[in-house]
Formats: C-alpha cells, structure tokens, sequence
C-alpha cells in the first residue's frame, strides 16, 4: 500500500522539483533590498572611511612624480572646464558625473596602478573615493588638500622664519626645487647666475716647469 | 522491485536537497545596516548639491543639528542645540535610532563637523542606509581663545591659479634678470701670452 503511494506521488517529481524552483527564484524577485546593496557592508565602509590612510600629501605626492613613478596615476575629478583651466601635470579627467560610466571603470577598477583623486579641495574627490569603495576598487588615494594645498606647498611655498627648525628649511628646499621642476621662476636663480659671472673662478695655471736644456756640449 | 528502488533513491535526493536548501536559508547571516540606495542614485544627489547647507538657513524648527565630531571636542564647543553623534560611532544602535525617529517625524538632520570634508563619510553613509532628511552644513570651526568660531565657507573654491602662478614668476624673473644683465661690467678676457720658444743658439755640430 505504502509503496504504491509513493509511487503516485513520485510521478509528479518533476512538477514538484520544478515547482520548488520557481518559488526560491520569485523569492529572488521578492528581495529589492538585496539588488541594491551592492558592495561591501556598511560596517566595513565606515571603518574604512574613517581611517585616514587614504590621504597622501602634496610632498610625497611630488617626490613620486619628479622621480617619475610609473606606477602612480592622477584623477582628476572636478568637471571639464576646470579641468581645461588648470590641473596637475599627466592628469586624467573624470568628472564626478561619469564616476560610474564603463570607460571610468578601466581606470578606477584595476590593481597595477596607484590612483590618486583629487579635486580643488579634498571634498569631491573624497565623495568619489566613498563610492569607489564601497564597491570595493582597490588601490585609491586622495590627494589631501587637493589643488589648492598643491599650490600652496609645491607651486608657491611658504618661506620658513629665521627661527624655524632645521627641518622645515629643507622641506622648503625641497618644495622649492619641485616648483622649479614645475617651471616656477625665481629671480634668485638669475641673480646667482650673474654671481657666477661676476667672479669667474681664477685658473690655476699650472706652470710647467721646462726642463733646461743642457748648454750645448761641443758634439765629437 | 527495481522501479520502486529507484524511486526510492530519487525521493531521499529531493528531500536532502530541500533540507540542505532549508539550511542555507538558515544559516545566512542578514547584515545589520543594509544600504536602500545604490552607488548610481548617490551619485546623482552629490551632483544636484541640495544637500548642502548654510550657517543661516538653519533657523528652522524642523532642523536638528548634529555635531559629528569627539566627545571631547563637542564640551570644548558646540553650535547651539546640537546633538553628539561621532563618526565611528554612527551606526550603532542608539544612533542609528535617533535618526530613524528624526526621519520619522519629518525632520531634517543637519551633520557639522571641523570642516565639510570631515562630515562627508557620515553624511555619505547616512544617505546610502536610505536617510534622505540628511544635509552638511558648509562651516569650518576653530577655536579662539578656547570659544568655538564657525563661519560660512564655499566648498571647493579654487584658491590659486596654478599656470597664472607660473607664468607671473617668469616674468618677474625676467625682469629682475634683466636689470641684473645690465649692470655686470665687462668682463676682460685674460689674453695668455703664450710664450715663444726661444731658439736655442745654434750649436756648433760636428
């Protein structure tokens, strides 16, 4: 008896399995919520973004260009216009509104390149860093101070006072000959130039002393 | 007696089947704060800039202000009638309430903090858990003489025109260059005699 129920019963697998399917794939349809979450959790993107190991200064910054780091890339996330006006040297434009796009993704999405973003400040550029982590793109910096901290460390640096330390003299070496890397012109570049000329540096003549020829001897 | 066995074998692979699907559902673990906005749609809202705001249009009986920095920083000095809710700790559950309740009853939640990038994580944070009442209030504060000082700032305001910068500095060197080639004097060339050999007297050969 129990065997020929079963029997019934399984005759209708099929349906039953096909059936069981289609219940967890509507289930699937039924969960809107979990469509948009996308990326990592929200617990994980706020222990993220709090940490401040995303920012990278003007000064490393520049040190890593002049020495012409190939694996360092900028981004440049203020709109065309600005872009156009004024931006670092070997900069990409992708503007905030095309954050998102496909072409963008080449850029953002990959793990050769250190990305740097920035903005004129650190605002913008911070926002698109937010976003890109949450789906989690790997290896994105952002530039802290943005462009105009770049102006005011790296394109016109601030000249430490008599009593400053030792070591902000030669952060200011330092920021001043990447201005000049930069084209930046000083007037005592030229100043010293004429110095130079002022006083070339005497020659040393070095006398050779000649050798006395021996008085002429009576030959045979 | 072969059928019934196979299907036998066929209905205990359904049910471990199920039981195995039952136990995935189980076992999978909901995250606590799930985001009700996507990456695009945030997008589009930090385009729009409705989400700022200044230090006087807050005036405003439907406007909480929330101070997003330290505990410690928020006794030196605060804005008036602001809550503490720090950074790191906004989504814990008390927090997470409050501003469940603020959007319940209609009222927008305005985040400061020393500056508006440092309010940008949790104003980002917020709006993607699905808190749309939430704004940034563009100020900076800084302390004088121990009393809190906010004043209205605009946001990413260029301060400094790099290639201007550039160009300016070479003109003024050029100038300055070209009062200072003036005035060297003439350089005299030193003239190196070279002196002649003088012809040894003739000496007597053989």
């Amino acid at each position: 008896m129990v065997n020929r129920r079963i029997a019934k019963i399984s005759a209708f697998r099929y349906k039953i399995l096909a059936a069981i399917f289609i219940l967890l794939a509507g289930g699937l349809v039924l969960l809107p919520k979990y469509e948009k979450h996308e990326g990592i959790n929200a617990q994980e993107l706020l222990s993220n973004v709090i940490s401040p190991e995303r920012y990278i200064s003007t000064d490393i910054l520049a040190d890593k260009l002049i020495n012409q780091d190939p694996s360092y890339l900028l981004i440049d996330v203020r709109d065309e216009e600005s872009f156009n006006k004024n931006t670092l040297p070997n900069a990409i434009n992708i503007p905030m509104s095309r954050l998102l796009d496909e072409d963008s993704n080449m850029y953002l999405d990959q793990d050769v390149y250190n990305i740097v973003l920035f903005s004129n400040d650190n605002f913008y550029a911070d926002q698109a860093w937010i976003l890109c982590t949450r789906l989690n793109y790997k290896n994105l910096h952002v530039l802290k101070g943005g462009i105009n901290q770049w102006y005011n460390t790296i394109i016109n640096p601030l000249k430490p006072s008599e009593n400053m330390p030792a070591e902000a003299f030669e952060l200011y070496n330092f920021r001043k000959a990447a201005s000049m890397y930069y084209g930046v012109a000083y007037p005592e570049q030229f100043k010293s130039k004429v110095v130079v000329k002022k006083a070339p540096p005497k020659k040393k003549v070095i006398t050779v002393k000649k050798k006395k020829k021996a008085p002429a001897e009576g030959g045979c | 007696m072969k059928e019934l066995e196979k299907t036998k074998r066929i209905s205990i692979a359904t049910t471990l089947f199920i039981l195995i699907v039952l136990i995935a559902l189980l076992a999978y673990k909901r995250p606590k704060h799930l985001y009700t906005v996507n990456t695009a749609h945030t997008l589009e809202k930090l385009i729009s800039q409705d989400y700022l705001i200044s230090l006087n249009e807050i005036e405003n009986p439907s406007n909480v202000i929330i101070d997003i920095r330290s505990q410690f920083e928020f006794e030196k000095g605060s804005l008036k009638g602001a809550i503490n809710i720090y950074t790191p700790e906004i989504l814990k559950d008390e927090n997470v309430a409050v501003f469940d309740e603020l959007k319940e009853q209609n009222k927008t939640a305005i985040l400061y903090g020393t500056n508006p990038s440092e309010v940008n994580a949790s104003f980002m944070l917020l709006y993607q858990l699905g808190f749309d009442n939430v704004k940034i209030l563009t100020i900076e504060n800084s302390y004088v003489q121990n009393k809190l000082i906010s004043k209205n700032i605009e946001i990413e305001k260029s301060q400094g025109d790099v290639k201007a910068f550039i160009a300016q500095s070479l003109i003024k060197a050029a100038k300055n260059a070209e009062k200072k080639i003036i005035v060297p004097k003439k350089i005299q060339k030193k003239v190196i005699k070279v002196k002649k050999k003088k012809k040894a007297p003739a000496e007597g050969g053989c």
